[in-house]
């Protein structure tokens, strides 16, 4: 444009001076034509041409000069407007480094080598360094030695693949020792002189990770204390069928870890004889969104049983469906060490009875030679009454009728014995509790005879059934009555009274009471009176006491003693009454 | 059985002996019953001495047949009852096993015989046989007593004195220098006596005495 300018502007003067020079030459050739002394006529037209000619080349001149102004005036501005680009161009540079220098993003460059060919002082700063103390560098200065490995494949991978952006997540380490972790986005680039590197921005994800990992560490921790405690979670939601376990939930029904689990699965695993109860469950909780709180057993592959404790609570989502949260825990060691001491209490319980009966030997052979007596008595009788000259039979036939029924008679007691010295297992079944008090009584009618004790029966007619084990709450009847009886042993000054009575307390609950007139519970004792190996006796073991009430509580009823307003004590124990319409 | 027969008898008769029979237990008692009724003998069955001694008892050769194990009243308190009341019954106590200091007592308080239960018939019934056997005995004593008694209550104040000291073994002279009546008085009052006693020798009349248990009267000072 400038030359442009300058050759127009030279050119202007370059016609000026053409037009001077060819005026001058015309003038020469009109002296030279009309000599010294031209006509006038001729002299004037010379004159004429040659200030036409000079007009002619004021004319050009100045169109010459007016144009160079302008083009003059237009290179001028031209400058300034370059100018200014120039500044513009140098200001955006600057903003430019300005963000590149503090962006809160760390960018490196590094070279195929991992030499920091450029770090932004944001990057620099974040890893307390200055950009000069890292230029030049290895870029592996800022990593773990551990993490080195991964940074250089890393890298190779972007070399490998110029161009594309690849991420990681990683630990850099500062000048001063400490961690960061960033997320760092690479790529490859090939230079105009033909040299790879490797471009970086990273940013700093570090409360983030930590946030990450206390969550991590909370699930693991969740997951560490649900396999502790053999507790696993779950969720269900009613509507979609949707389950989801955790881990110790999968664990717990030997199942392999799934996103979800179908119902008939868990149905499948539940144990056949539970089956039916857990479908009762899940069936009334899925109906009335109701809160649930089951036992029941797993029947696992290899044919083993874990029992499963499941309570859930039911939450309403924000669309209206249930949801039950719950946990599942494996009960399994818990009963089986229930089972255990069940198994030692009954032990107990039968070693007790068994030495009650033992006390009772003299009193059971008394009622066993009872009908024994009778028997032998009758069988003579028949015998004679048919050894007569005419045999009487009516007679014999009656006395052999009477034998049948004595030698039943004596085959009861013996089968009540043998009830209380067998081990049975819990056998509850619906029972009237007076038949279970004159079962006990039978065998006792000697031993308060020996006593001088005077029993008293008031059995309540019509009372409703009791569920219960009869050999068990025999020996409850029994362990009382022993005791009343040897209560009484010190008493001389007053008549030996036992009393033995049963009536309904209310709607659902029978009560049995002994009361006697003996020696009665000292107030002190009255605490550990039903505790074990507690005893007031010189020979006693201290367990009856202990046994009868955990009997009695094992059939949801309450064992308990009381002084009476006369002499003597009262013992007495509460059963819930049998439901016939009871739904397990 | 046991080759020993007992045959029937007309039971129910009016000198039959009857055994009684008190046991709480009604088959041991109803069986008990079958028992002698099969040998022929009366018999009477109660739940409780109370009730036997509310019953009238004929007089005839009995026996008890007594549980020594009876609620309210024992076996043993009902002997002593009966004792007190005068009623002399041969008692034969069944008992259970480890019922020995009771058997003591009961044995000490005169019973006959005691049965363990379960008891072998025969024993029972041995036992029972002897028991009547000593009522008998027993009833026949009391009843010569009596007679005796009946016979000494004919004979005057002057006939009872002599009597006492003929008895003590003393000649006629002696006696009526004892009493101080003419010996031939005393030779008319010994005849009266032998004959009201029904005594046939003096031997005789000794034995009564001593059944009567005269005493010599006190010399006079």
């Amino acid at each position: 444009m400038r030359n442009q300018i300058l050759k127009s502007r030279r050119s202007a003067e370059q016609s000026l001076l053409g037009g001077m020079a060819l005026a001058s030459l015309t003038a020469a050739c009109i002296w030279l034509v009309l000599g010294p002394a031209p006509e006038v006529a001729d002299y004037l037209i010379a004159v004429v041409l040659l200030f036409a000619l000079f007009l002619a080349s004021l004319i050009v001149m100045h169109l010459v000069g007016s144009t160079r102004r302008q083009m003059e005036a237009a290179l001028e501005s031209r400058a300034s407007a370059e100018q200014r680009a120039i500044e513009a161009l140098r200001e955006s540079e600057a903003q430019w480094k300005e963000v590149f220098e503090h962006n809160p993003v760390m960018y490196f460059m590094v070279d195929a080598e991992g030499i920091v060919l450029s770090v932004n002082t944001f990057g620099a700063a974040q890893l307390g360094y200055l950009v000069s103390e890292l230029r030049g560098q290895p870029v592996l200065g800022v990593f773990f030695e551990a993490d080195r490995d991964a940074v250089r494949k890393s890298v190779e991978i972007c070399l490998a693949h110029i161009g594309q952006t690849h991420s990681w997540e990683i630990r850099k380490v500062r000048k001063d020792g400490s961690a960061l972790w960033v997320r760092e986005n690479a790529k490859a680039v090939r230079r105009q002189d033909d040299r790879l590197i490797v471009l970086i921005a990273c940013e700093d994800i570090t409360e983030r990770k930590e946030a990450e990992n206390a969550l991590r560490q909370s699930g693991n921790y969740l997951a560490e204390a649900q396999r502790l405690s053999h507790t696993g979670s779950f969720g269900w939601r009613v509507a979609t069928g949707e389950i989801i376990w955790s881990d110790e939930t999968f664990r717990i029904f030997g199942f392999e870890k799934a996103p979800s689990v179908a119902l008939d699965m868990v149905i499948q695993r539940i144990h056949p004889d539970d089956r039916a109860g857990a479908q009762q469950t899940i069936d009334r909780a899925s109906r009335d969104g109701r809160d649930f709180d089951h036992e029941y057993r797993l029947l696992m592959p290899g044919g083993s049983v874990k029992y499963v404790h499941a309570a859930a609570h039911a939450v309403t989502d924000a669309s209206g469906g249930i949801e039950f949260v719950g946990a599942a825990t494996d009960v399994t060691a818990r009963r089986r060490a229930e089972e255990k001491l069940h198994e030692a209490q009954a032990e107990l319980a039968h070693v007790t009875r068994v030495t009650a009966l033992g006390e009772l030997a003299a009193s059971i052979a008394h009622e066993v030679n009872q009908p024994l007596a009778a028997v032998v008595a009758n069988a003579s009788a028949a015998l004679r009454w048919l050894d007569r000259d005419t045999p009487e039979l009516q007679e014999a036939r009656s006395a052999l009728g009477s034998i049948v029924d004595d030698g039943n008679r004596a085959g009861e007691v013996i089968q009540r014995v043998r009830g209380l010295v067998s081990k049975t297992a819990d056998q509850k079944a619906p029972l009237d509790i007076n038949a279970v008090v004159n079962e006990v009584v039978t065998l006792l009618h000697r031993e308060l005879f020996s006593h001088r004790i005077v029993l008293r029966k008031e059995l309540a007619p019509a009372l409703g059934q009791v569920l219960g084990d009869r050999i068990q709450l025999q020996q409850v009847i029994l362990n009382l009555v022993i005791n009343a009886i040897e209560a009484m042993q010190p008493v001389t000054d007053r008549p030996r009274k036992l009393a033995i009575r049963t009536h309904q307390e209310d709607a659902d609950q029978i009560l049995v009471t002994v009361t006697d007139s003996g020696v009665g519970l000292a107030v002190q004792n009255a605490d550990r009176l039903f505790a074990p190996f507690f005893t007031t006796k010189s020979d006693g073991m201290g367990m009856g006491l202990s046994i009868c009430r955990s009997i009695v509580e094992s059939h949801g009823g309450r064992l308990s003693a009381s002084i009476n307003v006369g002499p003597g004590a009262t013992f007495q124990f509460s059963l819930p009454m049998h439901q016939e319409d009871h739904t397990p | 059985m046991t080759g020993r027969s007992n045959s029937p008898r007309n039971v129910g008769g009016p000198d039959e002996p009857i055994v009684y029979v008190v046991d709480d237990d009604v088959s041991v008692r109803e069986a008990l019953r079958n028992l002698f009724r099969s040998v022929g003998l009366r018999v009477e069955v109660f739940g409780s001495g109370a009730e036997f001694l509310q019953s009238k008892l004929p007089d005839v050769a009995s026996c008890l047949i007594l549980d020594i194990r009876l609620p309210r009243l024992s076996g043993l308190d009902f002997q002593a009852d009966l004792a007190k009341a005068g009623i002399h019954i041969p008692i034969v106590f069944m008992t259970g096993h480890g019922d020995i200091p009771m058997t003591v007592r009961a044995m000490k308080a005169g019973a006959v015989d005691f049965l363990t239960k379960p008891f072998r018939d025969q024993d029972m019934l041995d036992a029972v046989t002897a028991a009547i056997e000593r009522d008998r005995n027993s009833r026949n004593e009391a009843k010569i007593r009596s007679d005796l008694h009946a016979l000494f209550a004919t004979l005057t104040a002057r006939e009872r004195e002599v009597m006492a000291l003929v008895t003590t073994g003393l000649m006629n002279k002696q006696i009526a220098a004892e009493i101080g009546i003419a010996e031939i008085t005393v030779k008319i009052h010994r005849g009266n006596i032998m004959r009201k006693m029904a005594a046939k020798s003096l031997a005789e009349l000794v034995k009564m005495a001593q059944a009567l248990e005269i005493q010599r009267p006190a010399p006079p000072q």
